[in-house]
């Protein structure tokens, strides 16, 4: 555990030195993962699967919101599949409409999962997602959550779609068009899955939120568990055992997964560094705020007898408590003051 | 000379108007109301946008039992499902967007009230640099 926590430390200076460098960079490597994997699994227009389109795609992604990304990747799969059926081309753009009009609209700072759900499912750990948002989001994120696990289960049914359609004629479209409706329609698999990941979605989240010790680790451990025990409760209704030994691997590597990524957000989250300018008067500022860092010096306890034992740590029980108080009445202060505020809305508009 | 406090109230102003404070002072310019219908109406273009769209998915699928029945279809009966799912569809939506949208508003105005407060204590460390001068 101590060189973990090491290690820990080593990163997150690193991580404060690289930082401004190392959001692009993340960005353009996720571009590049999102786009190999679209071109493997669906590549039908040799034109997108030239390296250098890639890499400058994936380039341009770096330093464009993930929103872009996403239209980028639409965009793409949208030509692909134009290369062999038209028909399943426009069909995908309205599939693509539909989530975004209905679903994806509500939760825009979540968009990174519909893309990363595809990809975890193509990894056979789809499970990360769901425990992981379950510890770090609220339960709104079910809904991008459903959206990926839709989109990954409707791109493989286009996919065996447009396998058919290479001995089809033209004039047998619609029969395309109806397989993949129907397809879809039967099946249950994806009902499933969407299901179970709200409930662990669900348990990971409640857990996550009591007030006990470790809950954080007890969240984690629950979500593996109850994924592991609805899935092959469900599997064994829908009569699907060649998925067995993967649900369990696959959950447990998640749960692994989602473990080291929560013990280096704990602080990696809260370390980034905030670059600011202003200016006074006198002087232009440019300011580098570094968060504090939590120390984890172990603290040592002298006890002696008959004594009244103080310890660091009841100091700084008594200081926590003391600050939680002064928190509260700040709040207060808030709303006693908030007639306060709407007064400098009007002063506003009386300019 | 440089005033430590100072600076460091005029640093969180500024972290916070760089990362939430863009969109809260987006929707300070709106009244809750105004916001929630703007919101409504966006709602409302796209649910209808996109059940359209499933309607026309949902046709094509069936357009050869439609065509071939185009005559004996009972239009009134399909008419008056169609579009009380779509009322269905409608209030959840509109529904969810007055509950969401309503907590963003609260919210966003709690933050932002916190800025003016420290906006204002900043305004007192001018002021107090003025006194100092006379």
């Amino acid at each position: 555990m101590m060189s973990l926590l090491v290690l820990k430390e080593r990163l997150i200076t690193i991580y404060q030195k690289i930082d401004v460098y190392a959001k692009p960079v993340i960005r353009f490597f996720m571009a590049l993962v999102l786009f190999m994997v679209i071109n493997s699994s669906y590549g039908y227009d040799s034109r997108f699967k030239s390296i250098p389109v890639v890499l400058l795609l994936s380039l341009f992604c770096a330093f464009l919101p993930i929103p872009i990304m996403i239209i980028i990747a639409a965009a793409i799969s949208f030509f692909h599949f134009y290369f062999v059926s038209k028909i399943l081309s426009i069909l995908v753009v309205v599939v693509f409409l539909i989530l975004y009009l209905l679903f994806a609209r509500f939760t825009p700072k979540q968009g990174y999962v519909l893309v990363l759900m595809p990809i975890c499912f193509i990894l056979n750990i789809p499970y990360v997602l769901p425990i992981l948002l379950g510890v770090i989001a609220t339960p709104i994120s079910i809904i991008p959550v459903t959206c990926g696990v839709f989109l990954y289960f409707f791109i493989a049914i286009v996919k065996q779609a447009a396998q058919i359609t290479v001995t089809l004629s033209v004039e047998d479209t619609l029969q395309v068009y109806t397989y993949v409706i129907d397809s879809l329609k039967s099946n249950k698999e994806m009902i499933l899955t969407i299901a179970i990941f709200a409930i662990v979605m669900l348990i990971t989240y409640i857990i996550r939120t009591r007030k006990i010790d470790h809950a954080f680790d007890i969240a984690i451990a629950a979500g593996v568990v109850v994924n592991i025990l609805v899935f092959l409760i469900g599997d064994l209704r829908l009569d699907i055992q060649d998925k067995i030994v993967t649900l369990v691997i696959g959950s447990l590597i998640s749960g692994v997964l989602v473990y080291v990524i929560q013990f280096f957000r704990l602080t990696l989250d809260y370390t980034a560094v905030e670059y600011v300018q202003f200016q006074d008067d006198d002087y232009y500022y440019y300011v580098k705020a570094v968060p504090k860092m939590k120390i984890t010096v172990p603290q040592k306890n002298i006890t002696k007898i008959n004594e009244k034992k103080v310890t660091a740590d009841s100091v700084n029980i008594k200081e926590l408590v003391k600050n939680e108080l002064y928190d509260d009445y700040d709040d207060q202060d808030d709303i006693s003051n908030y007639d306060e505020f709407d007064e400098y809305i009007d002063e506003d508009k009386k300019r | 000379m440089l005033d430590n406090n100072k600076i460091k109230l005029m640093t969180k102003l500024a972290i916070y108007e760089k990362n939430e404070g863009q969109e809260d002072v987006k929707l300070s310019k709106y009244y809750k109301t105004d916001f929630l219908r703007y919101q409504i109406i966006k709602t409302v273009v796209s649910v209808t946008i996109s059940y359209l769209l499933v309607l026309l998915v949902v046709a094509f699928y069936r357009s050869e039992y439609l065509i071939q029945k185009a005559v004996e279809l009972d239009y009134k009966a399909i008419g008056t499902k169609v579009l009380g799912i779509y009322i269905i569809l409608l209030v959840i939506y509109l529904f969810g967007t007055i509950v969401g949208y309503s907590f963003k508003f609260d919210s966003s105005r709690k933050r932002l009230f916190k800025y003016r407060k420290n906006l204002k204590k900043l305004r007192q460390y001018y002021r107090n640099e003025e006194n100092e001068l006379k």
